[in-house]
């Protein structure tokens, strides 16, 4: 038996107290953000100090109908997770609980397992020297003091709801065949890469939401490929580009943060 | 709110109106998702953009800002319609029973219909015909000999409240409306059968509201239009029903209940004005407004005098004695005609007119309508302090960008005060419940309650005025503050400083009280259990008769009372242990009109109360939340109408309470892109106009504009814009515009853009979004936008207040500022 949240997007208002709830647990500060997308998405995605976050979505349905989906993103602790089979040193662990864990003291700093998530999570702070894997922990600190992730807890509208994985599935379906016009018929995670310990029900397609299209296959077939094939000096010289694109983007932010102090 | 938060849940169908509710009333949201989870309830979200709040709503219907009487009264005559030809959808035996539906009007008045937009009895002012008052003479209802009201029961006699009504909003077609407010004809066309459909009997509806409803010209009017709807449909007083303001803070309730508004004393007690001039004056002119000869009438503000005298016994203590009036003439007087709302006193600090000003936990700079003429005003202050937890906009207006603080000559002093986890006691919300909070940790650094620094400044001044006299001495030295607030131990048990108030709230005997046979009633010091017992003889006091119960000997403080049982026999989650409720602990009031004449509910299933023949041995008594008085159901002797706070005991369909009219009346903003099309009368004609030259011209000025709020920012912002888990979020002032205006102007997502009106210009970030769209209106395309108003120039994130572009006219009742319609033009780039 293995924990898993439902995520129940009909149900969520986006008032990102989980974005919050989740810095104050992990002692995490608040990112350098501005306006930069033209919409409320804040940061534009994820950080070394931002695991969890809320994208807004305006999504017209083929009747002109406007439906504006607020979907929270986080590592989706995958049940057969590619960082993990990526990782040559063993940092990146499954729970069998559920939380996919990282051991910074075991992590030499490859980041294969950036390469390998298939859902572009894992992120390190560029700014400091051997910089850490950063992601959403599934606060396997607090479910193991029997305790229910920060971001469930901080929900005013029960749009998260944290479980045995099997039952969430079959909660899931009770609202998909209670309301079959409120959601679609599709429970994303429960398949999708070998299925992921973060399941969600939606309004909307889930293409729509910008989440990948994945076969049910498990991907860790491919990152092991990586792992085989790439070489650390190749992906050394990917990571010095990242840093450098990360360094450019991050100047220009401040940049504009200054210019909105200038005026 | 007339029910309280957890009895959304009970609702059928609601609608959240001039109201985000998932924006900014998150955590109560849940029980609008039990509705539609757990009752199927449908949502409908009226608003010019598309909110957090459509974003869940089953129903949305786009409505111009400003148009909201237009859109209501669109569907109060679609009931009317409906009722006419399908009575027995309805609830008949409701609006003829507890309403004043069936009321015969004086002949003589006459609805805007027939009057271009006016009642009767407008008087022009000589300086602008345009505005004036009314001389409300022709706004009654004809009596018997007896003196009780004349009534048509068939609602067919031409001069009766229904038929009226039905002459009124006849002009009120659903074409009409689509014209005025942008509708969509389909969307509102399903909106009113949806909601129509709650007028059923045993069905309920509810409409939740707040500031968008508010802050308008007509912004009470606006409620009017709720209030008449709802009555229509017997949704007041029903488990799921009732008009629902949703508090801005959450503290709104507790302060206006305790009296910080300019217009009311604790419990909606009136000021005296200054014709006024002994008790005796004003208890007659408060009485006449009550007078009733209908023996089931209960027209509880009767008991004014009682509310009044123990409230100036509250204050004054053994000071106030029968012989001096228990000190009314210390108390201020208003002068009949001037205004003291917030508008007026900026525009009397402008004016160079008020030399000091306490600024507690507001911050006018941002927050006050015009603000750069507020932040002018301030300039003129001799002395300012601002009472707040942070460095407000207001307490640094002499560091404003631009200003050279040297030429300021206002002395400042900021007095810091606690947070609400700092301090201990009450906040009311919403739904009425007081409810306690604890300390949870020590303020910081210098910070101080609230009240410890009123009680230490107000001793401070009272040893002044001892000292040194002056010519309202008496007002401030007779208060019962020395030896009292600084006694120790403190007086009559008390354990602290604000269990003390809490206590004087509830109110004590002042003296031993006997009952009739001559046993002893209370001691002296006892803690009153009912407001039924104040007295108006001096032997009680209140500080705020209608909290009297929330704290009594036999049960302590029962705002502390955490017991969350749901004790209601329908298990419609009253939670009556959770927390103290007034009045008297009733969750829902006028509970009376959710049964009918022989005290059955409407709604079994849901019923709030019902009359069990077999309790009290068999005397008969109601079961369920507490009643609006305990007396028996309509159609036993003893017997009182439902809606005891109304001197004839009937809801107000014709309401001839307010200045400007006893039906509500649509009327354009005063900055309108269009002009009136059900009236040539433009505007609400009893408004104040303060600056006639700052009104903007729809041709230079063509698009509708409309403040707001995000979950992630409060109000002015202090309390959030320097946090920095917050301001990640929510990082800069911008501006919401459709995709099609935004094409118009050559402007993409993401870039700074400029917003004038008359006023001032403010700069932001466009965001564009699908959420706003232009609109059909009287067919020309109108556009609007919406900007956040949190932002100001001080703290960790700053940006441009919104504010400096709203203007200085407020409702015709209440004077609350017009933030939520006027005019602007939109410009690429910055200025």
């Amino acid at each position: 038996m293995s924990k898993a949240v439902l995520v129940d997007l009909v149900r969520c208002m986006g008032c990102r107290a989980c974005q919050v709830a989740c810095k104050a647990w992990n002692d995490n500060p608040g990112d350098l953000t501005t306006i930069c997308l033209g919409c409320y998405d804040n940061p534009p995605d994820f950080t070394g100090d931002t695991w969890s976050l809320i994208r807004f979505t305006e999504v017209e349905d083929e009747s002109g109908q406007l439906h504006w989906v607020f979907t929270k993103r986080q590592c989706m602790h995958c049940e057969h997770p590619a960082c993990v089979s990526a990782c040559p040193v063993s940092a990146l662990q499954k729970l069998s609980s559920g939380p996919v864990v990282y051991k910074a003291q075991n992590c030499i700093g490859c980041r294969y397992c950036m390469l390998a998530c298939p859902f572009h999570v894992p992120r390190i702070n560029w700014d400091e020297v051997l910089p850490p894997i950063k992601k959403c922990t599934f606060c396997a600190d607090r479910q193991s003091a029997g305790l229910e992730p920060a971001c469930v807890k901080a929900c005013p509208t029960d749009a998260l709801t944290y479980g045995e994985r099997d039952e969430l599935l079959a909660e899931a379906r009770k609202r998909i065949a209670a309301r079959p016009d409120k959601y679609v018929n599709h429970i994303y995670g429960e398949k999708e890469a070998g299925g992921t310990s973060w399941l969600y029900i939606s309004p909307v397609p889930f293409t729509a939401l910008g989440f990948p299209e994945l076969d049910e296959e498990p991907i860790p077939e491919l990152s092991e490929a990586i792992a085989t094939y790439g070489t650390p000096s190749m992906l050394l010289g990917v990571a010095a580009l990242l840093g450098g694109i990360y360094w450019l983007t991050k100047r220009r932010a401040e940049g504009m943060q200054e210019r909105a102090k200038e005026k | 709110m007339t029910n309280p938060w957890t009895d959304i849940k009970n609702s059928d169908c609601i609608m959240i109106i001039g109201s985000n509710a998932a924006e900014n009333h998150p955590m109560a949201f849940k029980w609008v998702t039990k509705a539609i989870e757990e009752n199927g309830a449908t949502l409908i979200s009226v608003d010019p953009r598309f909110t957090r709040s459509s974003a869940k709503a089953d129903i949305y219907v786009r409505m111009r800002s400003g148009t909201d009487i237009a859109f209501i009264g669109g569907m109060i005559k679609w009931v009317l319609d409906d009722m006419e030809a399908h009575p027995e959808k309805y609830n008949m035996t409701y609006l003829l029973e507890y309403t004043n539906a069936s009321f015969l009007i004086d002949p003589a008045f006459k609805t805007a219909a027939e009057l271009d937009g006016k009642f009767s009895g407008f008087q022009p002012s000589d300086q602008n015909p345009a505005f004036g008052k009314y001389d409300k003479s022709t706004w009654k209802w004809q009596t018997d000999e007896n003196g009780i009201p004349r009534r048509d029961p068939t609602l067919k006699d031409p001069n009766c409240v229904f038929q009226l009504l039905k002459k009124h909003f006849a002009r009120y077609d659903v074409d009409t409306v689509c014209s005025i407010t942008g509708a969509d004809k389909a969307a509102y066309l399903k909106a009113c059968e949806a909601y129509a459909s709650t007028g059923a009997v045993g069905k309920s509806g509810t409409i939740l509201y707040a500031m968008g409803t508010t802050q308008h010209t007509y912004g009470t009017q606006n409620i009017r239009a709720y209030s008449i709807l709802q009555l229509l449909l017997g949704n007041i007083g029903v488990a799921g029903g009732g008009v629902n303001a949703l508090r801005g803070e959450s503290n709104v309730q507790g302060s206006t209940d305790h009296g910080l508004l300019f217009h009311t004393l604790p419990g909606y007690l009136s000021p005296p004005t200054a014709d006024q001039a002994t008790l005796q004056d004003h208890l007659k002119a408060r009485l006449a407004v009550y007078a009733t000869s209908d023996p089931k009438s209960a027209s509880w503000w009767l008991n004014y005098p009682k509310y009044f005298v123990s409230l100036l016994k509250s204050w004054y203590g053994d000071n106030a004695t029968p012989d001096n009036d228990f000190g009314y003439s210390w108390l201020p007087k208003l002068n009949p005609g001037t205004n003291y709302s917030h508008i007026a006193l900026f525009e009397a600090m402008a004016a160079g007119n008020i030399k000091g000003l306490f600024c507690w936990g507001q911050n006018p700079a941002v927050g006050g309508p015009n603000s750069f003429l507020e932040r002018r005003a301030l300039h003129n202050l001799d002395w300012l302090v601002s009472v707040d937890l942070w460095e407000t906009e207001t307490c640094l207006f002499w560091q404003e960008p631009g200003i050279d603080p040297a030429s300021v000559k206002t002395e400042v002093f900021v007095l810091p005060a606690a947070a609400s986890f700092e301090k201990e006691g009450s906040i009311t919300n919403s739904g009425r419940w007081s409810q306690w909070r604890w300390k949870a940790l020590e303020p910081v650094g210098e910070a101080r309650p609230d009240l410890e620094i009123v009680v230490e400044l107000m001793l401070r001044i009272i040893e002044l005025y001892e000292k040194e006299g002056g010519p309202v001495a008496d007002a401030v030295t007779k208060l019962r503050w020395k030896n009292w607030y600084d006694a120790s131990p403190l007086p009559r048990g008390a354990t602290s400083l604000v269990d003390l108030v809490s206590r004087e709230i509830n109110g004590w005997a002042e003296t031993q009280i006997l009952n009739e046979d001559g046993s002893v009633q209370y001691e002296k010091g006892q803690l009153i259990t009912t407001f039924a017992h104040l007295k108006d003889n001096g032997s009680t006091s209140s500080a705020c008769w209608i909290y009297t119960n929330s704290y009594t000997d036999k049960d302590g403080n029962k705002q502390q009372s955490r017991d969350n049982t749901d004790y209601h026999p329908a298990g419609i989650g009253l939670y009556s242990k959770w927390s103290w409720c007034w009045p008297m602990n009733r969750r829902i009031i006028y509970n009376r009109a959710s049964v009918d004449l022989e005290g059955k509910p409407w709604d079994a299933e849901h019923f709030v109360i019902r009359w069990d023949p077999a309790a009290n041995e068999g005397k008969g008594g109601w079961v369920g939340d507490v009643p609006d008085g305990g007396w028996p159901p309509m159609n036993m002797e003893g017997t009182r109408y439902p809606f005891i706070m109304k001197a004839t005991g009937m809801a107000h369909i014709f309401g001839p309470g307010l200045v400007d009219g006893p039906f509500p009346e649509h009327y354009e903003p005063v900055e309108s892109p269009v002009r009136n099309l059900l009236s040539g009368t433009q505007n609400n004609p009893t408004i104040k106009v303060w600056r006639p030259e700052e009104i903007a011209n729809p041709d230079e000025y063509p698009i509708v504009c409309t403040t707001f709020r995000v979950t992630e920012h409060w109000q002015a912002g202090q309390m959030t814009r320097n946090l920095p888990w917050l301001v990640e979020l929510m990082p800069q002032m911008f501006v919401e515009m459709s995709e099609e205006l935004a094409e118009e102007l050559g402007i993409k997502t993401g870039e700074l853009v400029t917003v004038e009106s008359i006023r001032g210009s403010v700069q932001g970030t466009a965001i564009v979004t699908k959420r706003f769209k232009p609109m059909l209106i009287a067919g020309k395309v109108v556009h609007q936008i919406g900007l956040p108003w949190h932002w100001g120039f001080a703290g960790l994130c700053t940006g441009d207040s919104a504010n400096q572009l709203t203007p200085h006219v407020g409702d015709a009742n209440t004077m609350i500022p017009e933030y939520k319609a006027f005019l602007v033009r939109v410009k690429k780039g910055g200025a």
